[in-house]
């Protein structure tokens, strides 16, 4: 392919826009946020906040390499396209990739074994941002790469854009039923990120946003598949494209996020949908989401909704231990009753595959039962198939009572084990330690760092990339984060 | 009762070219035909260069797949498939359906793009390539189908995002050899990758839809082929988790099944194709025949020429649908939307052409006059749908005479098909703008008769451009 620097060089020529969008639209409006945003907008604990997300999106990146799923898509992009030696590739120290198919495979990582972060409303939002930006920063050049707060700016931005436009629709406080979160905001956050990253100007990102949401949707029915985690790869994919086509002077509907009666633009995704403009106060700075509202990370890599059933049923599992035998057999337990919100897509009684398992109450709460805890190890083909599990498995039912909505804000998860000897114990878990409302401690998340960082870095290569994103804000060229990744 | 998915598969994997018959084969050569014009006349257009500068510059160089136009450029094959796709839609110049998709823009890049890289010793037959083409059209028909809101103009997604990319994937599966797993998995994963919202229609954005279609449907089924799963559902409608039924209001699937016996009627069969006259969305092509009209009747009583000064007030009367509504199109894409556009360029010249919608035609003065004295009315009887609706136009005139003509269905729709020599008029037209006038009638000729080539990448020529050469990548690079 051409070179780097007439890549770049080609990449950071703005040209003059022709068809300015107008300034009273809610695109526009976007469109000049994401161009005049700076640094100093970022206050301390968004600072904070957003180097968490980053840690541990890199963390579940850098484990996730080491999944089939993972393998097949690197396999198709060094298959279907030329060698093409520039933006890194999660956990392969020789393998670099055209930025757009890095995206792509370290999106796929991130989301593989569904332990990547969860925000209110629902989405995954690192996922999407953070591959398209590493990949770009990646094919900039070397003397003129962003310095470590562009590079968080950038991310914020990303992040930002996700959650101003879940707020224009009360179907996204819900578990999804249609179109699956992130590939729909997560998509226009990754093109929002990367028009910032470029600075594009404010038409430019508006085009960005655009030509995003005709690259975004994909149905939940591929949740809980091989494909799911390809969502997320998508999602950063196409908006790092769109990005890139919009700064190549593409552009596409000026009212892509306002609400025009007849001719769906972003609104196409939603039942209910009334957007607002989204401004940037001179005076007063602007106040991130992410301030307002803190990130959820998993503990171990299941659908978010696992969550409180696993804490619930690890607090019986502790019970019976104490006054047990030190295991749990399943022949003492005769009945499990959980009760769960209604969400069709993580009831599944018998699950046949990793991917499954890890969208399947009963599955998580009887290995919690079990085990006392979920992990990674809890979804090895070994693990789903032990004898006790699957006993288990048979003696649980489902309900839905009316005040456990299908809301990651609002729901419970409780289970009541009936044991063989009549004794009934109920446990009730209304915020996992993880949650937004409960969030993991830093000491916690590094642990979850470390844990998922080690299987495929050295030890020493954990502490330093531990050591750079703790002061990334500081950094001066952004080349320092990104030589630590592989 | 077997999934939805597993019955579409199943057929995919079941179809065979014996159950082609000679009508389906001669339309759909037909549509290939349209399809490698408008693709070539296609890239010429700015939007073409910036898709093929954007993918030359974001990937390594690949010398796989051909790309309409360029003699010496070739890409990656879903890269060139996305290219050849942007050049199809380009102008709003491919075919179009009912119920309403612009269907080979979708599948043919895809497949083309799958043959080139197919090793040299075991290219498909011109059979295989045809019946991956006619599985690509029939799953689309077959979707669309599944729902009402798919007989109407559309409102929320742009159709050839949503069913276009399914049959792309459902081609490019038939032409790979999927088993019936396979395809169905290919299926799905397309899914994932359909629906671009109609807002970015009418911009320079919108070629990019039948590009992204094409491209995904291909990636769908290399992915499939590399063994990716994705829901065994997608197709079927299941409460509270939605498929393919995300894309439309109302969705009622039914299974898809190739009789044993009585081989399998093709939808081509029983609903011609629509081609275009000129290059501009459907809608346009009422309206302008019903201009036409007029202006003909105004030419042979007046001066020879239509002069705004002798029109006083133009009315249309068209379906209710806001994104070909226009009264002031700025740029090409807006023009080739616009009723109001394209029944003043008819009403002046006579005929709507490629070159209406040059920046010099759009800026003339007489037009731009003209276009300040339409009205537009939404009569209840002329419903939003391409199989139903009518265009009118009432001229009143300086004088007080008021002329009024009606157009109920225009030439090229698929009530009133194009004549193979209509059809191949529009083929010289739009190919010999890019190729040289022998390599344009060696195309039609190869063309009406790829069902009879044995291999279609077989090298079985003399010269490198000989009328007997067979390598079909030719039919781009002439």
């Amino acid at each position: 392919g051409l070179p780097l620097t007439v890549r770049s060089k080609l990449l950071l020529t703005n040209t003059v826009n022709m068809n300015p969008a107008s300034e009273k639209t809610v695109t526009a409006s976007f469109g000049k946020f994401i161009s005049d945003i700076t640094p100093q907008h970022l206050s301390p604990v968004v600072l904070h906040r957003s180097k968490r997300m980053v840690l541990d999106s890199i963390g579940v990146g850098l484990i996730g390499s080491t999944t089939d799923v993972f393998e097949l898509a690197l396999q198709h992009c060094k298959l279907m396209y030329a060698a093409d030696h520039i933006s890194s590739v999660y956990g392969r120290r020789a393998t670099k990739l055209s930025p757009t198919l890095a995206a792509f495979v370290n999106g796929v990582a991130t989301h593989s074994m569904d332990f990547d972060d969860t925000w209110h409303p629902c989405t995954h939002p690192s996922g999407t941002v953070l591959p398209a930006v590493l990949s770009l920063m990646d094919m900039m050049p070397a003397h003129s790469k962003p310095t470590g707060l562009d590079f968080l700016l950038a991310f914020n931005v990303g992040i930002e854009i996700q959650g101003r436009l879940m707020r224009f629709s009360n179907e996204a406080n819900n578990i999804p039923k249609r179109f699956h979160p992130p590939t729909v905001v997560g998509t226009i956050g990754s093109a929002a990120a990367c028009a910032r990253l470029l600075s594009l100007n404010p038409s430019q990102c508006s085009h960005a946003l655009a030509i995003a949401a005709s690259l975004a949707g994909a149905p939940m029915a591929n949740a809980a598949t091989q494909c799911k985690p390809l969502h997320i790869g998508n999602a950063s994919r196409f908006g790092l494209e769109a990005a890139l086509l919009a700064s190549q002077g593409l552009e596409a509907s000026p009212l892509v996020l306002d609400a025009v009666m007849g001719v769906a633009g972003f609104d196409a995704f939603y039942e209910d949908y009334v957007p607002q403009p989204l401004e940037l106060s001179q005076n007063d700075g602007h106040v991130f989401l992410l301030e307002e509202q803190e990130m959820g990370f998993k503990r171990f890599p299941a659908h978010l909704g696992m969550h409180w059933v696993a804490d619930a049923a690890t607090s019986v599992h502790k019970l019976l231990v104490e006054h047990g035998s030190g295991n749990i057999s399943p022949a003492e337990i005769k009945d499990i009753l959980l009760s769960v919100p209604k969400s069709k897509y993580i009831n599944r009684p018998f699950p046949d595959s990793e991917h499954e398992a890890r969208h399947s109450f009963q599955f998580n709460a009887c290995t919690a039962l079990l085990d006392g805890e979920v992990t990674v190890q809890s979804f090895t083909p070994a693990a789903m198939r032990r004898p006790d599990l699957l006993s288990l498995l048979s003696r649980v039912r489902l309900q839905h009572p009316q005040d456990n909505p299908a809301s990651f804000n609002l729901m419970y998860g409780e289970i009541q084990v009936t044991l063989a000897g009549g004794d009934v114990v109920k446990r009730r878990c209304d915020t996992f330690y993880g949650h937004w409302r409960n969030p993991l401690t830093n000491e916690s998340l590094r642990k979850k760092f470390r844990s998922n960082a080690g299987v495929v870095l050295s030890s020493e290569g954990v502490e330093r990339l531990i050591d750079v994103v703790e002061n990334v804000d500081r950094i001066g060229d952004i080349g320092a984060l990104l030589s630590q990744l592989q």
